[in-house]
C-alpha cells in the first residue's frame, strides 16, 4: 500500500514537473541585465526607420517599447538587416526579434516564432508605370531590384523567372530603382504603402499594379530553444494581449498604415478564445 | 551525376551538413553563375588594368608635363580611396549623373559595367606604379644605345622598354592582379552576381552560411593558386637570362 | 621651408579642386527646381554622424592593424626561422589568409563567431565592430607575415654566420644583430599593409558594422532625396583621402631613406 502510494506520488511530481516549464536562460540574462535586446529593422518605413538625431523610431520599435515595459526592464534597440537578423538571433546578439520577419518552414527549424503572429504581408512589385506590366508573368526577364535575404526572393524568381538584382539594403535598392538600374522592385506590400504615401511625388513615375502574392504572416522569435521556456510564455501572452485590446490595430492606424483585415481578424480571433 | 546529388542530400539529412549547391538545381545555377561573373570581371579589369598600367607608364615617361600631372592625379585619387566607395560612387553617383546629363531614359552601364569600370580604374592605378619601377629598371645604357640607333621614344618605349619592363615588373604586377582578383567580391555591394553573391543568395535561403562559406573560401584558394601558378610559368618562361633572380 | 609652403600650397590646392568638383557634379545631377545649395544643406546636420562614422573606421582599422601586426609577426618568425611541421603550418596558413578575399574572411567572422562566449565564470561578449576587427587582422595577420619573411630574408647570411662565430644562440642573434637591421627594412611595406587595411576597412559596412558607409547610407535613406548621393559618397571619399594620402607619403618618404644602398 505504501508502496504504491509512494509511486502515485513520485508518478505526480514527476508528471507536474514535466509540465512546468523549462527554465528560460534568456529570460534570466534579461533580468539580471535589465535590458532586454530587440532586434529591429533601420531602412522598412514605418515599421522601423531612422530620424535625423539617428534613433530608430517607427511600429515595430514601440513594439519593443511595449515589450520590455511589460517585462520591466529597458530597452535596447540593434538595426538588423534581412541578411543578418537570423544570424544575429541564433547567436544571441538579440534576445528578440521584431523585423518584419516572415513566416516560413525554412525558417521554422532555426528560430522560434511567437504565435499568434503580429503582422501580415504580402509580396508585391513597386515598378515603372512605363514598364507595361500588367501581370506578374510580364517580369520575366526583366531587372527587378530586391533586398538580400528577403524570403520571397527565390519564391519569385522561381516562379516568374525575373533577372533579380538583390542588394545588401532597402535604401542601395530604392536608389537602384530610381536611377533606371531596373524596372521594378520586389518588396513587401506594406513597404510599397508606405513609401508611396509619405512622398507621392518622389514616386509619381511608379505604381504598383500587380495583385499581393504569397500572403506571408510576420512574427516576432526568439531563440528556437526559449521557445518552449517561460520567455517563450510570456511573448505568447503579450502579443495575444496585444491583439485583443486593439493595441496593434491603434498602432497601425497611428503609423499610417493602411488598415489591414489580418489584424481585425485576429482581434476578433483573440476576443472569441477568452 | 544523380548519386553525387543523392549523395550531398543525404550528407544533409544525416549529419545536417547542407551543400545544397550540388543537389537543389536553383542553388547550383546561382552558384555557377556567380562563377562565371566572378570569372568575367575578374578578366576583364585584369586585362583593362593591364592596358591601363601600359598607357599611364607611357605617358610618364613620354608625356607632356600636363599628362604627367594627369596620371600622378590619378595613381593618387584611386591608391588612397576606398575601392569600396569608389564602386558606391560610380555606381549610385557618376552614373545617375551621366545618364541624366546625356538625358537617356536607361542608365548608360549596367551595374556589371560599372563595376568592371571600377575595379580596372583602381588596379590600373596601381599598375602604374608598378610598370613605372620596371621602366626605371631599364639601365639606362639600353635606354641610350635605342637612342643612338635612331629609334624614337614611342618605338623605344614599345619595343625595347615595355619588354624589358613588363619582365622585371612581374613579381609586382602578380601581387597587384591577386589583390584584384580578391576585390572582385567587393562587387556584391552593387548586386553583381559574383560568387560571394550566390553565395549569400544560397545561405540566406537555405540558412547554411557555414557550409557556403568553407565553400568560397576553398574555391577562392584554388582559383587564386592556379592564376598564381599561371603567372609563375609566365615568370619562368619570359626571364630574361642573367637578370635579377635567374 | 620654400619646400614647405610649396608642399602646404599642392595640398590645399588639391582639396579644393576635389571639393569644386564633387560639388559640380552633385549641381549636374540636382533637380531643377532648386538650388543645388539647398539640396545640400541638409548634409551638414548629418555631418557629425558621419564624422562619428568615419572615426570608427579608422578605429577598427588600428584595432585590426596591431592585432593583425601581432600574430603576424610570430607567423612570419615561424614561417623562416623554423623547420617541418612549424614552417609548414606558417607558411600555410599565411598563404590561406593572404589569399582569401577580405569580404569573405569578414563575413566568415561576422556569421560563424558567436555572440559571446563563456570561458569559465567568465562571459566574453563579440559585437558587430570587434567581429569586424578580427575579420580584418586575419588578412592583416597574412601580409604581415609576408612583410616579415622578406624583411628576415633580406638580411645577409653573413650576420647570421657572424653572429654565430661570437657564440649568439638563436634568439639572441635574432634580438640583437638581425631585427635591428630587419625592422628598418620591414617599415615601408607594413606601412602599405597598413593603407591597403584601411582601404578595405568599408567593407565592414557590409556586414553590419555601424561605420562611415552605414552612416552614410542611413543619411541617404532618411533624407531620400538623391541629389544627396554624390555629395555624401564625395565627402567620404575625400575624408579617406586626407586620412591616407599622408600615410602613403610617409611610407614612400621611408622607403626611400631606409634603401638598402
Amino acid at each position: 500500500m505504501k508502496k504504491s502510494f509512494t509511486f502515485l506520488v513520485a508518478l505526480a511530481i514527476l508528471t507536474i514537473g514535466g509540465y512546468a516549464h523549462a527554465q528560460s536562460v534568456v529570460l534570466d540574462r534579461i533580468k539580471k541585465a535589465g535590458t532586454i535586446r530587440v532586434g529591429v529593422k533601420t531602412d522598412f518605413p514605418p515599421f522601423g526607420f531612422l530620424n535625423p538625431a539617428g534613433q530608430v523610431i517607427g511600429l515595430e520599435p514601440d513594439m519593443a517599447q511595449d515589450v520590455a515595459k511589460r517585462l520591466g526592464v529597458k530597452l535596447e534597440l540593434v538595426p538588423v538587416q534581412s541578411s543578418n537578423r537570423i544570424e544575429f538571433l541564433q547567436q544571441g546578439r538579440i534576445d528578440l526579434m521584431i523585423a518584419t520577419l516572415g513566416v516560413n518552414d525554412q525558417r521554422r527549424k532555426v528560430l522560434g516564432y511567437i504565435e499568434p503572429f503580429y503582422y501580415a504581408g504580402g509580396t508585391s512589385l513597386l515598378v515603372r508605370k512605363d514598364a507595361g506590366i500588367k501581370r506578374w508573368e510580364d517580369i520575366k526577364g526583366r531587372d527587378i531590384c530586391a533586398t538580400q535575404g528577403a524570403s520571397y526572393n527565390r519564391l519569385t524568381t522561381q516562379k516568374y523567372g525575373p533577372n533579380l538584382v538583390a542588394f545588401p539594403g532597402n535604401t542601395e535598392a530604392l536608389n537602384a530603382l530610381l536611377t533606371g538600374s531596373c524596372i521594378g522592385f520586389l518588396q513587401d506590400s506594406t513597404l510599397h504603402a508606405s513609401m508611396l504615401s509619405m512622398d507621392a511625388s518622389k514616386w509619381a513615375a511608379f505604381e504598383t499594379p500587380l495583385p499581393v502574392e504569397d500572403f506571408q504572416p510576420w512574427g516576432i522569435a526568439v531563440a528556437l530553444d526559449e521557445l518552449g521556456t517561460a520567455y517563450g510564455d510570456q511573448m505568447r501572452q503579450i502579443v495575444t494581449e496585444w491583439h485583443r485590446s486593439g493595441y496593434l490595430l491603434s498602432m497601425e492606424k497611428q503609423w499610417a498604415l493602411k488598415p489591414s483585415e489580418f489584424l481585425k481578424d485576429m482581434q476578433a480571433r483573440a476576443i472569441k478564445a477568452r | 551525376m544523380e548519386t553525387v546529388s543523392e549523395l550531398f542530400r543525404t550528407l544533409n539529412t544525416t549529419y545536417g551538413f547542407d551543400l545544397s549547391i550540388f543537389y537543389d538545381s536553383y542553388d547550383a545555377d546561382l552558384f555557377t553563375r556567380g562563377m562565371y561573373f566572378t570569372a568575367l570581371l575578374s578578366a576583364a579589369s585584369v586585362f583593362g588594368s593591364l592596358f591601363l598600367g601600359v598607357i599611364g607608364a607611357y605617358l610618364q615617361f613620354n608625356g607632356g608635363v600636363v599628362a604627367r600631372k594627369f596620371v600622378s592625379a590619378y595613381i593618387q585619387v584611386f591608391r588612397n580611396t576606398p575601392p569600396l566607395i569608389q564602386l558606391y560612387f560610380f555606381f549610385f553617383s557618376l552614373g545617375p549623373s551621366l545618364t541624366s546629363a546625356t538625358g537617356m531614359s536607361e542608365p548608360i552601364l549596367s551595374n556589371v559595367a560599372w563595376a568592371i569600370v571600377s575595379l580596372t580604374l583602381y588596379a590600373g592605378a596601381f599598375n602604374i606604379e608598378v610598370f613605372r619601377s620596371g621602366v626605371e629598371a631599364v639601365p639606362a645604357a639600353t635606354i641610350e644605345a635605342a637612342d643612338s640607333l635612331g629609334l624614337s621614344k614611342r618605338q623605344t618605349f614599345l619595343q625595347i622598354i615595355l619588354p624589358l619592363a613588363f619582365r622585371i615588373s612581374l613579381p609586382g604586377l602578380n601581387n597587384n592582379l591577386v589583390n584584384l582578383i580578391k576585390t572582385t567580391t567587393n562587387a556584391y555591394a552593387i548586386a553583381v552576381p559574383e560568387l560571394l553573391y550566390g553565395a549569400s543568395q544560397v545561405w540566406s535561403d537555405k540558412l547554411n552560411a557555414l557550409e557556403m562559406m568553407i565553400v568560397l573560401l576553398i574555391v577562392y584558394t584554388a582559383v587564386i593558386g592556379l592564376f598564381t601558378w599561371m603567372m609563375g610559368c609566365i615568370e619562368r618562361n619570359l626571364a630574361v637570362p642573367g637578370w635579377g633572380r635567374a | 621651408m620654400n619646400n614647405q609652403a610649396n608642399w602646404r600650397c599642392k595640398v590645399l590646392m588639391r582639396f579644393g579642386l576635389a571639393i569644386v568638383i564633387v560639388l559640380a557634379l552633385s549641381e549636374a545631377h540636382a533637380t531643377s527646381q532648386e538650388s543645388w545649395i539647398d539640396e545640400i544643406a541638409p548634409l551638414w546636420k548629418w555631418m557629425p554622424l558621419l564624422l562619428k562614422g568615419f572615426l570608427v573606421d579608422v578605429g577598427i582599422s588600428i584595432a585590426a592593424m596591431l592585432i593583425g601586426t601581432a600574430f603576424g609577426a610570430i607567423i612570419g618568425v615561424g614561417q623562416t626561422l623554423f623547420k617541418g611541421i612549424i614552417r609548414i603550418f606558417c607558411l600555410g596558413l599565411t598563404q590561406f589568409f593572404r589569399n582569401a578575399p577580405w569580404l569573405v574572411l569578414l563575413f566568415f567572422c561576422i556569421l560563424l563567431i558567436p555572440h559571446q562566449i563563456t570561458v569559465f565564470d567568465w562571459v566574453i561578449p563579440f559585437p558587430p565592430w570587434m567581429k569586424g576587427i578580427i575579420g580584418l587582422a586575419l588578412p592583416v595577420m597574412g601580409n604581415v607575415s609576408e612583410v616579415v619573411r622578406g624583411g628576415l630574408i633580406s638580411i645577409p647570411s653573413a650576420q647570421w654566420e657572424a653572429a654565430d662565430a661570437l657564440a649568439l644562440n638563436k634568439w639572441q642573434t635574432l634580438r640583437i644583430v638581425i631585427l635591428p637591421q630587419a625592422l628598418k627594412r620591414m617599415l615601408p611595406p607594413w606601412m602599405n599593409v597598413y593603407a591597403v587595411l584601411i582601404m578595405a576597412t568599408p567593407l565592414v559596412s557590409i556586414v553590419g558594422v555601424e561605420d562611415s558607409v552605414t552612416v552614410a547610407r542611413s543619411v541617404l535613406s532618411a533624407e531620400g532625396n538623391t541629389a544627396l548621393l554624390m555629395p555624401v559618397y564625395g565627402l567620404l571619399l575625400i575624408l579617406f583621402y586626407a586620412y591616407c594620402a599622408p600615410i602613403a607619403r610617409l611610407a614612400r618618404f621611408l622607403e626611400v631613406r631606409y634603401a638598402v644602398k
